[in-house]
């Protein structure tokens, strides 16, 4: 580990450098989360960076980062572990010689059994277990980052199973005994608050809300993921994001879609903000098709004047 | 400061905010850590480790600084007669001397500058009855009463005939107004001084209020009666019922074995026979439970409607495939309504977009309705519960598409708000019994979680 959270303003800093422009918020709590040694549930409306702030703590903190994607029907075998049968079943085959050997000099059957049972490990080592993301993280020699993504799509059944991960970092193999994690991975946990998750989880876990950012500071993610957009057009296009996020959309356009946008419009070498530009590239930013109709009925309605003169286009800007 | 967080903590509790010992205890543990110089580090902790749903963090905002007030004395514009010149002290003392006794106290305590002490607030608290206030909705109105006790109105009055008294003397315009502005800042700055007694106050009778977090006391009363953190109460009780509904469902279909062989399986669990397949695994299909459910929201349904839509709410957020429909004269699909995370606004749009009227209740042609384009969510999965009266206003029952719908389901249970005796008139309740697995009383708290309980029996 080359980097330590030792104060919120070298979170800030350290995420910076990530390329990710951290609220004072989010650096405190993800601070507390560091130093308390607790999960963290990010919680916010899709898109306004929750995985990427996870990516962001990995690098910063120069853990590997491990994760693990819920859908509906995930269960312990995929999230886990795994005996890897096939392998086992190989290994048998492959030292049949080798065991003939072993058991070739007992005596009698009594030492040949018990000598079979001295060699039973090697067939539930750790060799054949096939990690999955948990594991992976609690067996990690070195500090991991966990991300566990849309928690809020798992069933509840898999919910309650994360418990026990989640509160002691350990977790019983019948074959293995108890495995215990080496170091406590820093545990981040996101959800698109589709559904409302159980009590227990939420208890073991601190709480932050991610929610679309203002201007300034979405003009500030634009500014540094699309260095190339000219800074007046980037200001023009993250006011009309903001407007259109005021209007009731049946999904808002988040960080995300922002950043694909003025990426378009670099693509596009757009000079400014003009009607033909927003038609053009609307449904990068809206992805309904009611919503996009909307858009250009609200926020294009005013007819543009016959030649319309550059400091007009103010009004698609936003204002 | 100790105290004051569990204050803080159990007026969030009396807020209706659910906070654990676990979660009190860390936000010790985090103010330990983040220390409380920095005001907004502070705030922070603890809201990360005591609200743990965005629909609370308004609640936490509201109390913080209630109990943790900025600290600082009110905004106070300081004294206009420090730099006056003789005549002009003289002209103002002259003035104050043509308002009447309490007015000439009460402008010379404002034009002093100095805020109200403790005991005063307290006092004035008394007047107005501060102490028996436990609801932040009366916060405004706590503190408008105090500020009439101090009689602001007239003493604005009182400050009108004071300007124009020292106009008429022949001081300057610009002192004149000069101190106006001192008064008049003078008195936001108590303005907000009581605003912030009469919260802090408020928030601490609620603190102490007794935890009353018993559903008994919810069961048995109307719907409309309930205030909103007897309303979140009564969501989790809802919620806890639908959970103990899925659970059910889930394991009366979970014994249902497929015949396909699982290979994995029966490799590893023939390891033990060399590979000699003796024991023959199956796939132990889980099925899910699927759930249709048919609500019924006119006129007669309304006192109860709210609370079976939040019925309706928790099973959707329990059991993936809930398909959720709502009538009155035609069936409407209400389960994208129901996809986001706050009941009160689902519930507050199906009804918004569904306007009961009169005697239009109709629901022959909403089973038409279903059998014309949904009858392709009832499968052998499918429990199909539906809730309403079954009073169909003399209209043809469709008996026939009933009788189909509880055929494809596995399993068809009614919940009615009216007991037997009460069907008949327009009922059809009687009609639509026989075709039923169960038929339940269900029109408040109580009988929807025996109802629960029944079914968990059966």
């Amino acid at each position: 580990m080359t980097t330590l959270f030792d104060s919120t303003k070298t979170v800030k800093a350290e995420l910076s450098k990530q390329r990710y422009i951290a609220s004072d918020e989010i650096s405190t709590i993800v601070y507390l989360a560091y130093k308390l040694g607790k999960p963290l549930l990010a919680e916010g409306p899709a898109g306004v960076g929750k995985t990427e702030l996870a990516k962001a703590i990995a690098c910063a903190t120069d853990r590997e980062l491990i994760r693990l994607q819920c859908y509906e029907g995930l269960d312990e075998s995929k999230a886990l572990y795994e005996w890897e049968y096939s392998k086992q079943l190989l290994y048998t085959q492959l030292l049949r010689d080798k065991l003939n050997d072993t058991l070739g000099k007992a005596e009698s059957l009594a030492e040949a059994a018990d000598k079979l049972a001295g060699e039973e490990d090697v067939f539930f080592s750790n060799r054949f277990l096939l990690q999955r993301p948990l594991l992976k993280a609690i067996l990690s020699e070195r500090p991991t980052v966990l991300l566990i993504d849309e928690i809020d799509r798992a069933d509840a059944e898999f919910e309650a199973f994360l418990l026990e991960v989640l509160s002691d970092f350990q977790v019983s193999v019948p074959e293995l005994g108890t495995l215990i994690a080496k170091h406590r991975p820093l545990v981040i946990l996101t959800s698109n608050n589709t559904r409302e998750l159980s009590e227990a989880l939420k208890r073991r876990c601190l709480y932050l809300f991610i929610d679309y950012p203002t201007l300034q500071e979405e003009l500030a993610v634009v500014r540094l993921k699309v260095p190339d957009l000219n800074p007046k057009l980037a200001q023009q296009a993250v006011e009309f994001v903001q407007k259109l996020r005021k209007a009731d959309m049946r999904k808002s356009p988040s960080i995300s879609e922002t950043l694909d946008w003025a990426n378009a419009l670099v693509a596009l070498n757009a000079s400014h903000l003009d009607k033909e530009v927003l038609e053009d590239t609307l449904s990068v930013l809206l992805k309904h098709e009611a919503d996009l109709q909307k858009a250009k009925r609200q926020l294009m309605a005013p007819p543009p004047s016959p030649r319309p003169k550059p400091d007009e286009f103010g009004r698609f800007s936003g204002n | 400061m100790e105290s004051r967080i569990l204050q803080l903590i159990s007026a969030l509790r009396a807020s209706g905010v659910r906070v654990s010992l676990a979660e009190s205890a860390e936000a010790f543990s985090a103010v330990d850590l983040m220390g409380i110089q920095d005001r907004e580090q502070f705030r922070l902790s603890l809201r990360a480790t005591l609200i743990k749903d965005v629909k609370d963090i308004p609640t936490f905002e509201k109390l913080f600084p209630l109990f943790f007030g900025s600290g600082q004395p009110p905004m106070m514009g300081g004294n206009p007669m420090d730099d006056m010149t003789p005549e002009e002290a003289q002209m103002l003392a002259e003035a104050l001397r043509q308002l009447a006794e309490n007015l000439r106290q009460r402008m010379e305590r404002l034009m002093n500058g100095e805020p109200l002490t403790k005991s005063e607030l307290e006092a004035l608290g008394k007047l107005v009855g501060l102490n028996q206030a436990d609801n932040l909705n009366y916060q405004n109105w706590m503190a408008q009463r105090m500020i009439r006790a101090l009689a602001f109105p007239e003493v604005r009055e009182a400050l009108k005939e004071l300007m124009e008294q020292l106009a008429q003397m022949g001081m300057s315009r610009g002192r004149i107004e000069q101190i106006r502005d001192m008064i008049q800042q003078n008195m936001r700055g108590m303005q907000e001084q009581i605003n912030q007694f009469a919260g802090e106050r408020i928030a601490e009778n609620l603190s102490e209020r007794p935890r009353s977090d018993n559903v008994d006391s919810l069961t048995n009363r109307p719907f409309h009666a309930l205030s909103d953190a007897d309303k979140k109460l009564l969501q989790r009780e809802v919620k806890r019922l639908a959970a103990a509904l899925r659970t059910r469902i889930a394991l009366r279909q979970k014994h249902a074995k497929s015949g396909q062989l699982d290979p994995k399986a029966t490799i590893r669990a023939n390891l033990k026979y060399h590979g000699v397949p003796m024991e023959i695994r199956h796939k132990d299909r889980v099925r899910k439970p699927k759930i249709v459910v048919i609500c019924d929201i006119s006129t007669s349904m309304r006192f109860c409607s709210e609370l079976m839509l939040s019925f309706l709410f928790a099973l959707q957020g329990q059991v993936r495939k809930t398909h959720a429909f709502a009538f009155i004269n035609h069936l409407e699909y209400i389960s994208e309504d129901f996809n986001g995370s706050n009941a009160d606004e689902a519930i507050a749009s199906v009804l918004w977009r569904m306007p009961s009227g009169h005697y239009n209740t109709d629901l022959g042609w909403s089973l038409n309705d279903f059998n014309s384009e949904y009858m392709d969510t009832l499968n052998g999965q499918t429990t199909l519960i539906i809730v309403g009266d079954g009073r169909n206003n003399y209209n043809d029952p469709r008996l026939d598409i009933f009788s189909l719908m509880s055929r494809r389901a596995v399993r068809t249970i009614w919940l009615n708000p009216e007991p037997p005796a009460l069907w008949h008139g327009d009922s059809d309740m009687p009609r639509y019994a026989p075709l039923c697995n169960n038929v339940l009383k269900v029109s408040n708290l109580r009988e929807l979680a025996e109802a629960v309980d029944t079914l968990l029996a059966a």
